[in-house]
């Protein structure tokens, strides 16, 4: 009867983890979409504050402000819960996507990460070093090949560290979603409990299916680094000698 | 010959840094072929001069032309000169190359991305040809077998090779030297002095700032002492390292 029992728990585990398993093309989506999202957003944020137009960089710094001070999750829940209470939204053409939880949610990480995302590709470009520019200037370059030659790749090559990071703190932030009914990996895990009253042993499943797609992005990283400079080894600085 | 274009026209330059004036007036022309030595003390302006020739530095005051092309600036209303055109400006620095004390290879490229830059993508010379050109470059500086490395693998007189290989690519009418053993160790220094003495020897206009005085003694046609951001005094080496040299060059030459 012991064997029962122990076959009882392989088989609810098997179960939970293959809903669990299910779950996670919703967390991946919603990853992969606000990523998306929130890196061009950033990029367009960044152009906008190094504009010419004092408006224009004022409008970029009061988003990172309104989007970096306050928590994701309150964010979630006005995209949510607040707008629709706004009539002209409900009556708006756009109704069918703010009703879904899954949209406002992603609206929301996009929103809030591009703020991030901002700060990290502002720190690179600031880090650039002048030398690097003065020398395409000197051979004549242009503004858009400078940009597209010099600036563009030494960016992203400063960013990359910080940028990924921020990329692995987006797969956890997913995890509101589930706060908005979205049942993504986190989503299913509590809608087990909820009919299990286990906790432990789904959580820990449910932390098992995140270390597995933080872990599988922090390899992609890794190797976008090695690719961009093979040079490049870990936590190691200058290599040569003079 | 005295009559033809000379390759740079500086006239009357001024530059001002937070009030304190760096450069109070400085005309200098250069000669085809000539190879012009700028030496002063720290802090006298001769780096600021000649970063003002392709305006990575903007003068207060001057006029600058490259072969009789003047340099594109205007006065805006508050008496500030200003570039009127880009373009024209990105093919006046063309026509010339700098070669930094800090070599500023770009990190993020291969040694033959270095070198074939400027061409493809200033020039518009077709890759295969630049490429070609880049491996000759790259042997003629003793850098030939290393156009797959990175910036970073090089030792500092190595970089700088490469970095000179980069600035002949173009074919400039002028090189600017900015102190280009400055950040060198001793030992390295001789490697890239050796070069642009073969460079001086083949007939390019060359403007270099150094504190290598045998380079400026036995290389240089000219000899230009910038002292307090003013031409102290300048000419042959024979005379300005001679018993008529000023007072002020000798003083600075033993200090």
């Amino acid at each position: 009867m012991g064997g029962a029992a122990m076959n009882a728990d392989v088989t609810f585990l098997a179960d939970t983890a293959l809903a669990i398993v299910r779950a996670v093309p919703v967390t991946l989506g919603l990853f992969v979409a606000s990523a998306i999202g929130a890196s061009l957003l950033g990029g367009g944020l960044v152009a906008a504050l190094t504009a010419g137009l004092a408006p224009v960089r004022g409008i970029a710094r009061g988003w990172i402000f309104l989007f970096r001070g306050t928590p994701l999750l309150l964010q979630i829940f006005m995209v949510y819960y607040g707008l629709a209470a706004l009539g002209p939204v409900r009556q708006g053409p756009f109704w069918p996507a703010f009703r879904d939880p899954l949209f406002c949610a992603g609206l929301a990480m996009t929103c809030c990460c591009s703020a991030y995302i901002a700060e990290v590709l502002r720190g690179a470009l600031a880090a650039i070093p002048a030398g690097q520019i003065e020398a395409a200037l000197a051979c004549g370059m242009g503004r858009v090949t400078r940009l597209r030659l010099i600036v563009l790749p030494q960016m992203l090559r400063l960013a990359l560290p910080a940028y990924g990071n921020e990329l692995v703190m987006m797969v956890k932030s997913t995890s509101l979603a589930s706060t908005i009914t979205v049942l993504d990996v986190t989503g299913v895990a509590q809608q087990v409990i909820a009919h299990s009253y286990r906790t432990l042993d789904v959580f820990c499943l449910a932390a098992g299916v995140y270390l597995g797609l933080t872990g599988a992005l922090t390899a992609l990283l890794r190797w976008a680094e090695r690719r961009l400079d093979p040079t490049v080894s870990d936590g190691a600085g200058e290599g040569a000698s003079r | 010959m005295t009559d033809a274009i000379p390759v740079l026209r500086a006239t009357g330059i001024e530059k001002s840094f937070g009030g304190r004036k760096v450069l109070k007036g400085i005309d200098l022309d250069a000669a085809k072929g000539e190879v012009i030595s700028i030496l002063g003390g720290s802090g006298s302006g001769k780096s600021t001069f000649l970063r003002c020739l392709n305006l990575l530095e903007m003068p207060d005051v001057g006029e600058i032309s490259i072969a009789g092309t003047p340099a594109p600036l205007v006065r805006d209303r508050h008496g500030a000169l200003r570039v009127s055109d880009a373009r024209a400006l990105g093919s006046m620095r063309a026509r010339t190359a700098m070669v930094f004390q800090g070599f500023n290879l770009w990190s993020h490229m291969r040694v033959i991305d270095n070198v074939i830059a400027a061409p493809v993508h200033v020039h518009g010379m077709a890759r295969e040809e630049a490429v070609e050109r880049a491996h000759a470059l790259l042997e003629r500086v003793g850098m030939g077998g290393f156009a797959q490395h990175w910036p970073r693998q090089l030792s500092g007189g190595q970089q700088q090779r490469v970095a000179i290989a980069r600035a002949l690519a173009t074919d400039p009418e002028l090189m600017l030297f900015d102190e280009p053993t400055s950040a060198l160790d001793p030992e390295r220094v001789r490697e890239v002095l050796d070069l642009m003495r073969s460079l001086a020897a083949e007939g390019r206009t060359m403007l270099v700032v150094t504190h290598e005085m045998a380079f400026a003694r036995d290389v240089s046609t000219r000899v230009v002492h910038v002292r307090e951001g003013r031409i102290e005094s300048m000419g042959p080496p024979a005379q300005m390292f001679g018993p008529d040299a000023s007072p002020a060059f000798r003083a600075f030459l033993s200090a």
